[in-house]
């Protein structure tokens, strides 16, 4: 069982010469090169709350153990951003068609990932928003 | 403006039914339709085991930027423990854990630039670490 993630960089004009970066990683867990076998998939979910939601909810049995998280704001509207936030601590805002793929350490039970439709309001519509987790925690839904 | 272009494929076979995902985003400043104009591109060299301050707030003039950081070890068992807050001379006070980048692994993400993004290596032996800063 294996899982990739690849991410691509590219832009012919923001520096003097064109920027082309490539990067693949092979999902394993912590410390070792055996793949990671355990996956949410992928899931989808409509966002209308201008307060935090939990996405994924942490398991503190996961701390020093792999897991990776995709999330991406599949809302057309450019304008319309999903604040990321883990234990009151904002890490950043996905704006429309902005994904973001990043280690996730359950350090504890506050270490949730949580979202919120910041700028949403009952005119802007529902945004959409998909992700999934892998990891390696054999006991993770035990938390759930 | 600038055109910039961040592509993520995930092809997994965990589940029975294989997973691919493929999607592709233009680098907009902040809630508009325009480019990011802006790139950051380091290489570092680390020899300590200390939680130092990788990117700080003030290297970055906007509150909206994009952050890639990859750590190319071909070791698998070192690795970046990557936080966010502000690194507190030397010692991991006053951040939040993000995760840790094991040799191999990279991380995409957007960032608010309200806090620091900081830095601890696995081991005090040199360890590089890579990052691309888009603003």
């Amino acid at each position: 069982m294996a899982t990739t993630a690849t991410l691509t960089l590219a832009s012919t004009d923001i520096a003097g010469d064109p920027v082309n970066v490539s990067k693949v990683a092979t999902l394993t867990k912590a410390g070792s090169t055996n793949d990671l076998d355990q996956s949410s998939g992928l899931s989808r979910v409509h966002l209308r709350s201008t307060t935090n939601k939990v996405l994924l909810a942490a398991n503190a049995e996961g701390d020093n153990l792999a897991a990776k998280v995709y999330v991406i704001n599949k809302s057309d509207d450019a304008s319309l951003y999903v604040t990321i936030t883990i234990n009151a601590q904002t890490i950043g805002k996905l704006y429309g068609g902005d994904f973001m793929f990043m280690p996730w350490s359950q350090t504890d039970t506050s270490a949730s990932i949580e979202v919120a439709a910041t700028n949403w309001t009952s005119s802007t519509g529902d945004i959409p928003v998909e992700y999934a987790l892998f990891h390696e925690d054999t006991d993770f839904l035990t938390n759930a | 403006m600038a055109t910039t272009n961040a592509t993520i494929d995930l092809a997994s076979d965990i589940t029975d039914s294989s997973l691919a995902v493929s999607n592709t985003t233009e680098l907009n400043t902040a809630g508009t339709s325009t480019g990011v104009n802006t790139m950051t591109s380091v290489t570092k060299v680390l020899s300590s085991t200390n939680q130092v301050d990788l990117i700080a707030t003030g290297s970055v003039s906007t509150t909206h930027a994009y952050v890639y950081i990859n750590n190319p070890s071909d070791d698998e068992t070192l690795y970046f423990n990557i936080t966010i807050g502000n690194a507190g001379g030397g010692s991991a006070t006053d951040t939040e854990e993000i995760g840790r980048l094991y040799g191999g692994d990279w991380m995409w993400f957007p960032w608010d630039v309200d806090d620091d993004i900081c830095i601890t290596p696995s081991t005090s032996d040199d360890m590089t670490v890579e990052y691309m800063v888009f603003s």
